[in-house]
Formats: structure tokens, C-alpha cells, sequence
């Protein structure tokens, strides 16, 4: 009897090993098989590895625990979907040793980062990110930096090359990468829905677009949106409007100061809706167009009106002719912002006929360029009565009316 | 005072290593409360570690769990196992020069330079296995040594004998081993969504297969201990036993559902989910049987603790069942409804029953101080700080799930949990107050007033009377 006994916590003893296996097994080893036949049918011809200072990125990100507050997987969800993008598929993190995917959320999912932000964003706020979001609650990486955020160390530099990645090689598969991939892939039609459906692969609302629908706003209410430019643009515009938020340190170009331009209403929705492409602005989708509305009107109201001199005709036809020289290549003949050479720069040329500067802004964007932006200095090659002049004659083709 | 090997605080008890681990474990238990504090705190003033990369959220909060786990709930084991296996098995552990080995592995090479070197910037980032790997390779090597430490008394006696906290005790320590390795190397070596598997696995394991095991085995054997009464059914603790060990295992993908990990291993652990509540309502009912009419509650801290413990475990444990299906999964995840779930966890149920397994050998320890009315006024604390802090954070996982279906910007739901936060951060006051107190009531007192303690309530426990208790009559 306690032989039979005996023998019965032997394989009793057994069993619970075989239960471990059993777990492994299934849990492990039969889906990672399973993932594996998945990634070998899906994935791009040549998915594109991470270069030695990703590598080095992907690093730092783990170390300083950034998957801890921040997922780098969409889920086959609704609500993921429409927050985030396309669901995450298996191939897209076949270089992660070891995977990131977290299981906390407490800043945004990152899995299609790349592309979202200008790097002296990502660099303002990884050196302070309270300086670019308010009430933020990420640490400040600083000592990624050499003592500011315009100063990035080398790691730094990695983290950024890194996070540029986060998406990359779905992006960079393109439509027919898509279509292979829903074709081979051998799942549900659920699961398709959510990985390879309609809408964009990345969702991200705050992704910048060169050209794009605007909205049409509502007639926005300054009073309420005070508190709301206080909130969402205060950090990088200043609290007045003169582009002087804790934000502009690190971002080049630097914010734009409000106080010494004038915007036609179609220019601020197109901003707020798209962004400026090329710039640290990430567009403002996620807020409701009421808002956006109110915003615009807090952000016009930062501008005082001032008497317009008249100004003698002979200044404004010396002016036309410098423009017609200099300026139009980008700024388009007649202020468009349409120039021939404008396609190729990375930051829109400025359209006068939506925003008009202030004299003092035009003559000081003349003489010294705008920093971070094709705009250059023109104070050695045009004389002070030639700057005088286009600067006054820039303002002419203003349409935006009284607003 | 009594000083007899007939009792529980015999020669056979390794009363030293008992000691320095529970002392260890309470200093661990301090320290890492205190980065899960600063981690608080850092979550509502940002600023406050200044520009310094060591005491940076990130770190601070891979240090909080691996403290909690290695350095508070594998020192707190390690000293009951000293007491535990000797009265269990009527043997001396295998040798007390290899406890020093091992005190000194577990502490001196693996807690406190993991410690260090998460914060100097090495190490994992897996939960759960925050540790570097150089530090992974002692924990290996601290629990074969364990293993060779604490097993051969039970084998070198009936195996028919064993009582349900000795299968516990050798199932935990042999699958922590098997365990470990899969979780802590594994991902390393398997990328992306494959690591992530046996990521989710070793995420449950490492509750399920160490700290689960090893808590239960402490509640099995204090209850019959102060209470001098058999548990309720050895039947049923051993169905327990082995239902928890062929259903924890399971669990693991739980955590990712919804992602791109096939849909059937998916549904295959919250199947595994669900049927573990069953289980441990089973147990759970079995120690409430136990301790019915024993007078549990005001009769001594220890049983009290280790009492309470067994409520927090029923009710992680549903919470757990639920929170894995599907319908409430794609809410709660990824919110503070699961930092709650998993204080509730590590904090109400396994810190509780580590807390009741600690006092109790502690003051079976005859030359140990010892002070009944700190280690009451600390039990209280705890409790207050534990159901505040839970609910707190359930509330507040539930409003950032409602802000997440909104269209809200992202920054709406990191604004909306701040007073959340704030009130989680507040309740460290009772907690840290709550661990300090305890541990000044283990260090107060008189040498050997918690022997004194137990002999004017019911008297001391005689080996020989109560060995028999624990193991089952079979034969």
C-alpha cells in the first residue's frame, strides 16, 4: 500500500512538471511557432534593420524604463485603432531583443511614432517635457543632453534616431507591402479589420500635413479660448502670444510670435488642423473644432492693431521690383507662398496673402533670415532702402480683411 | 522562559539564519517601499529628482518591484523556510554554512548590487525580471543552492507524510527554478511578439509560481500552528495544491489580450483565468474553515495578518478572473485598475501573509525582542493604507479607461488621475508608517517576550504534538 502510495506522489510529482512543460509549450513554444509562420508570410521582402545608433536608442529606451509608461503595441481594438493606427502586426518587431510591448499606458502607445514629431520637438521634450506638454508628468532626460535641448548628446541623438523607427518599416511597405501581407496573412476577418483595414496607418492626430483639408471653424469665442490656448500653446507661444514659452528654447524655427502678425482666419485653421509641416507645430485633430475655433480667436486677439502708414509709391515699386528679384522664386509672384523653388524646402514659404507681419517682424525676418527655415539674411545683399522697401511691400498683398 | 528542544522554537530551527533573513527582509521591505514612494511622488512633481539619472521614475520603478520580490518576499521566505522545514519535516536543513552562502548570494549579489546597477542604467526591461542578467545568473544559482538547501529533509522522510505547506514549498522553489530562466532569459533571445509570450508567462509565473506558493505555504502552516487545530481538509488543500499548479502556469498570455499572439493561446489563459478563481475559492474556503471559531482575529498577530491575507487572496483572486475577460480586459488594460490588481496582490495578499509568517517565527525566536502592541498598531496601517490605495488606484484605472474611449487628447487622462495619484501617493503614510512600526515591534520589547507572549495565551506548540497535525493520516 505505501509502495502504491509512494509511486502515486512519483507521478504525481511528474505530473506538476509536465504541467510547467505543458504551459511552455502552449503558452510559448506553439505560438511563437505560429507567430514565426506568420512573420515568414507577412512580412516585407527586406524589412529594414535598425542602424547601430537605433540599436544604441533602443537601449537607452529601455533602460530608462520609457516602456513602462509607454506600449509599443496597438491592439486588434476599436478603440486602438482609432487612437493609434493599425493594429500591431507580428513582423513589426522582429528586432526587438527583447520585445517592448509594456502593459502600462501611461503617456501615448509609441508603435507608430515615426514620422509624428520634428526632431527639436522630441528633443525639447525629452530635455523638459513640460516645456512643449503641459502638466506632462514624463522625467526630464537631461542628462541625455549637453545642458540644453538644442544640445543633444550623443545618446540622445540615438534615442530620437530610435524612436524614428517606432512604425518605419510598416510605413516604408507601403500599399503593396498592405496588400501582400493581407493576402498571406491566415487570420480571422476580425483580425484583418483591425490590422489591415480602411483609415491611416498611423492615427496619430498631432502628425503634420503639408497639404490638407481645412476645416471650417466655427466663429470662435476668445473668451473661452484663453484658457484653452493656456493649456495646449502656451508652453511653446508664451502666455502672451510673443513666442517666448519655456518650449521655444529648444525649437528652431521658434515658435511664431502672435503679437506681431496678422492672420487671416483660413491660415490659423490650417495650422491648427495640419500642423506646420517641417516645424515643432503638431497639428490639433484631437481637440473639437469649437475649440480650434476659440483657440484661433484667442490667438488673433494677441495682436494689436497699429496705424498703417501710407507709404510714398516709389518705396512700394522699388519694393515690387526687389520681391520680383529676390523673393518670388519661394514666396510665389504674387505672395502666394507658390514660388517655383517653394516645393522643395522643408518648411512652406510664408503666403502674405493669409499672414501679414508687423513692419518690425518683416524687417527683422529680412535682415537676419529666419533661423531653421530656407528664409536668409538679407542684409548683405540688399541695401537699407531695398530692405525697407520689400519689407513694406511684403504687407500689400494681405487679403485676410479687418479680423 | 522555556527553552526546550520540545518545542517550536527548537535547536532544530536555524534560529540565526531565521533572524538575519527576516532582518534583511525588512530592511529590503523599507528600501523598496521607499522607491515605490519617491516613483509616487515623481509622478505628480516630476522635478524633485533634478536632473539626475539615478533616481529617475524609470529606474526607481524597476527597482520597487524587484525589491519587493527578491529582497522584502525572498528573504521573508527564506526565514520561514529555517523555522518551517525543520518542523515540517522533524529534520535540520541540509547545512547552516550553506545558509551563510546563500544569505550573502540573495542579498549581497543579487538585491542590493541589483539595486545599484538599475539605478547606474543596467538593466532589463522586462517586467518583472527588471534585474540585469549578471545579477539573474546569482538568482539562478541562490535558488539551486535553496533547492539543495531545504529539500532533502522532506525527501529523507515518508514522502506519503507531507503536509500540504511541504508541497508547496518544494513545488515553488523547484518551478521558481524552471520558471526564472524562461522569463529573465528567453526574451533576450526571442524577439518581439515570440519573447513577448514567454514574457507573459514568466509575468504570471513569477506571482504564481514563487510568490503564490511560497505565501500559501506560510498561511497552511501558521494557521494549524497558532491556532492548534488541524486545518479544516487535507482533501481539499490538496486539490488546491495541485489545481493551482496546473492552472497558474496557464495564465501567462492573459496579459496580452488582444494583441497579435494567436487568439487561441489568448482564450486558452483567460479559460485558465477563470477556472484559477474557482481554485482559489476552494482553498480560500478551506483556510476560512480553518480558522472559524479559533478566534483568529484578536488572538495574535501573526494569525491575524496571515488571516487577513487569505481575504486579500479571495479577492485578487476573482478580481484577477475577472479583469481577464475579454469585456473588461480591452478597458482596464494597460490602466491604474492593474497597478492596483497587482498591489492588492504583492501587497494584500503576499506581503500580508509574509508579514504573519515573519512575526510568527519571529517570536518563536527565544532571544528575539519582540512587541505585541507596535506590530497591532502597524497591522491596522497596513490594512488602512492596502484597501485605500486599491481602491484608489481601481477608480482611478476606470476613469482613464473612459477618458481612453473619449476623443479626449491623451494629456486629458494623465490629468484626470492626478488626484488619483495624489491620494495614492498619501497613502505611503500608513503603509511606510504601517512596514516601520512592525519592524520597531520586532526590535522593541523584551528578548524573548513573543515566546512569553504565545505561552500566556495558549502555551507553546510541542513539536512532537503538533508534527502530527500537519502531515495527513494516510496509511
Amino acid at each position: 500500500m505505501r509502495r502504491l502510495l509512494r509511486m502515486s506522489y512519483l507521478v504525481a510529482g511528474l505530473g506538476g512538471v509536465g504541467f510547467f512543460a505543458m504551459s511552455v509549450l502552449l503558452l510559448g513554444v506553439w505560438p511563437g511557432r505560429t507567430l514565426e509562420e506568420q512573420i515568414r508570410r507577412t512580412q516585407p521582402e527586406h524589412p529594414l534593420a535598425p542602424t547601430a545608433s537605433e540599436q544604441r536608442g533602443r537601449i537607452i529606451y529601455g533602460r530608462e524604463g520609457c516602456a513602462y509608461c509607454h506600449t509599443q503595441q496597438i491592439r486588434y481594438l476599436e478603440n486602438d485603432v482609432k487612437r493609434f493606427g493599425k493594429a500591431t502586426l507580428a513582423w513589426e518587431t522582429i528586432f526587438d531583443y527583447p520585445h517592448l510591448w509594456g502593459t502600462r499606458r501611461i503617456g501615448p502607445d509609441l508603435s507608430r511614432e515615426a514620422g509624428v514629431r520634428s526632431s527639436d520637438w522630441q528633443f525639447s521634450h525629452l530635455y523638459g517635457p513640460r516645456t512643449v506638454v503641459a502638466d506632462s508628468v514624463m522625467p526630464a532626460f537631461q542628462w541625455l543632453f549637453d545642458g540644453a535641448p538644442d544640445r543633444p548628446g550623443q545618446e540622445a541623438r540615438d534615442l530620437v534616431d530610435y524612436l524614428e523607427t517606432l512604425g518605419r518599416d510598416r510605413g516604408l511597405a507601403g500599399p503593396e507591402g498592405e496588400a501582400h501581407a493581407r493576402a498571406a496573412c491566415n487570420c480571422s476577418d476580425d483580425e484583418k479589420r483591425f490590422a489591415y483595414g480602411p483609415g491611416a496607418l498611423n492615427a496619430s492626430t498631432s502628425m503634420t500635413r503639408r497639404t490638407g483639408d481645412v476645416p471650417d471653424l466655427p466663429s470662435g469665442d476668445a473668451a473661452r479660448g484663453g484658457p484653452l490656448y493656456a493649456r495646449n500653446c502656451a508652453t511653446c507661444h508664451g502666455a502672451l502670444g510673443e513666442g517666448d514659452g519655456k518650449g521655444a528654447t529648444g525649437l528652431h524655427p521658434k515658435p511664431a510670435n502672435f503679437t506681431e502678425q496678422q492672420y487671416a482666419p483660413d491660415r490659423l485653421s490650417f495650422a491648427l488642423w495640419n500642423g506646420v509641416d517641417g516645424t515643432a507645430m503638431p497639428a490639433w485633430r484631437e481637440l473639437d473644432r469649437a475649440d480650434l475655433a476659440a483657440i484661433a480667436a484667442a490667438v488673433r486677439g494677441f495682436h494689436t492693431a497699429q496705424a498703417e502708414p501710407q507709404i510714398p509709391k516709389e518705396v512700394l515699386d522699388l519694393g515690387g521690383r526687389v520681391y520680383a528679384d529676390r523673393c518670388a522664386q519661394c514666396h510665389g509672384m504674387n505672395g502666394g507662398g507658390d514660388g517655383t523653388a517653394a516645393g522643395q524646402f522643408p518648411i512652406a514659404a510664408t503666403n502674405f496673402h493669409t499672414q501679414r507681419p508687423d513692419i518690425a517682424a518683416s524687417l527683422r525676418a529680412l535682415r537676419n533670415g529666419i533661423e531653421g527655415t530656407p528664409m536668409a539674411p538679407w542684409s548683405g545683399e540688399l541695401s537699407e532702402a531695398e530692405l525697407s522697401a520689400v519689407a513694406y511691400y511684403v504687407r500689400t498683398f494681405f487679403a485676410g480683411g479687418a479680423q | 522562559m522555556p527553552e526546550s528542544p520540545e518545542h517550536a522554537s527548537s535547536a532544530a530551527v536555524e534560529t540565526p539564519l531565521v533572524y538575519a533573513h527576516g532582518l534583511a527582509a525588512l530592511v529590503a521591505l523599507l528600501i523598496s517601499a521607499g522607491f515605490g514612494f519617491l516613483a509616487a511622488i515623481e509622478l505628480l512633481v516630476p522635478e524633485v529628482a533634478g536632473s539626475s539619472p539615478w533616481l529617475t521614475w524609470g529606474r526607481l520603478r524597476y527597482d520597487h518591484t524587484q525589491g519587493i520580490m527578491l529582497g522584502w518576499l525572498g528573504n521573508t521566505f527564506f526565514a520561514f523556510l529555517y523555522h518551517a522545514v525543520p518542523i515540517l519535516t522533524g529534520r535540520r536543513v541540509t547545512s547552516p554554512k550553506l545558509g551563510q552562502w546563500i544569505f550573502g548570494i540573495w542579498n549581497f549579489a543579487v538585491v542590493l548590487p541589483g539595486w545599484i546597477l538599475v539605478l547606474a542604467g543596467y538593466s532589463q526591461p522586462l517586467e518583472w525580471a527588471e534585474f540585469p542578467l549578471v545579477i539573474d545568473a546569482f538568482v539562478v544559482l541562490a535558488l539551486v543552492l535553496a533547492i539543495v538547501q531545504f529539500l532533502p529533509p522532506f525527501f529523507s522522510r515518508h514522502l506519503e507524510d507531507l503536509y500540504v505547506s511541504s508541497w508547496y514549498i518544494i513545488g515553488g522553489l523547484v518551478f521558481t527554478l524552471f520558471a526564472y530562466p524562461m522569463g529573465n532569459f528567453v526574451p533576450e533571445l526571442v524577439p518581439g511578439a515570440r519573447g513577448a509570450a514567454f514574457s507573459g508567462l514568466w509575468i504570471h509565473d513569477a506571482i504564481g509560481l514563487f510568490v503564490t506558493p511560497l505565501a500559501l505555504a506560510i498561511i497552511y502552516f501558521v494557521i494549524p500552528a497558532a491556532t492548534r487545530r488541524p486545518i479544516y481538509s487535507h482533501f481539499l488543500s490538496m486539490l488546491g495544491f495541485w489545481l493551482l499548479f496546473f492552472l497558474y502556469p496557464l495564465n501567462g498570455t492573459h496579459h496580452y489580450v488582444f494583441s497579435v499572439i494567436p487568439m487561441s493561446a489568448q482564450i486558452g489563459a483567460i479559460t485558465a483565468s477563470t477556472l484559477l478563481g474557482v481554485d482559489v475559492i476552494i482553498v480560500v474556503t478551506n483556510l476560512f474553515l480553518s480558522l472559524r471559531g479559533t478566534g483568529w482575529f484578536p488572538r495574535d498577530p501573526g494569525l491575524r495578518f496571515v488571516g487577513t491575507s487569505t481575504m486579500f487572496y479571495l479577492i485578487v483572486s476573482i478580481q484577477g478572473s475577472v479583469q481577464a475577460q475579454m469585456s473588461v480586459n480591452q478597458s482596464v488594460h494597460f490602466s491604474d485598475w492593474v497597478v492596483g490588481h497587482s498591489h492588492l496582490a504583492m501587497l494584500g495578499f503576499a506581503s500580508f501573509a509574509a508579514l504573519g509568517g515573519l512575526v510568527h517565527v519571529w517570536q518563536r525566536i527565544p532571544w528575539a525582542r519582540y512587541h505585541a502592541g507596535l506590530v497591532n498598531l502597524g497591522y491596522w496601517l497596513l490594512l488602512a493604507g492596502v484597501v485605500v490605495m486599491v481602491s484608489d488606484l481601481t477608480i482611478a484605472g476606470l476613469v482613464e479607461a473612459s477618458m481612453w474611449k473619449s476623443t479626449a487628447p491623451w494629456i486629458e487622462s494623465v490629468r484626470a488621475a492626478k488626484p488619483y495619484w495624489i491620494v495614492r501617493m498619501l497613502t505611503f503614510l500608513p503603509i511606510g508608517a504601517g512596514f516601520f512600526i512592525v519592524m520597531i515591534g520586532l526590535f522593541a520589547g523584551n528578548p524573548g517576550d513573543g515566546l512569553r507572549a504565545i505561552q500566556q495565551d495558549i502555551g507553546l506548540e510541542p513539536v512532537k504534538a503538533i508534527a502530527p497535525q500537519y502531515a495527513q493520516e494516510v496509511s
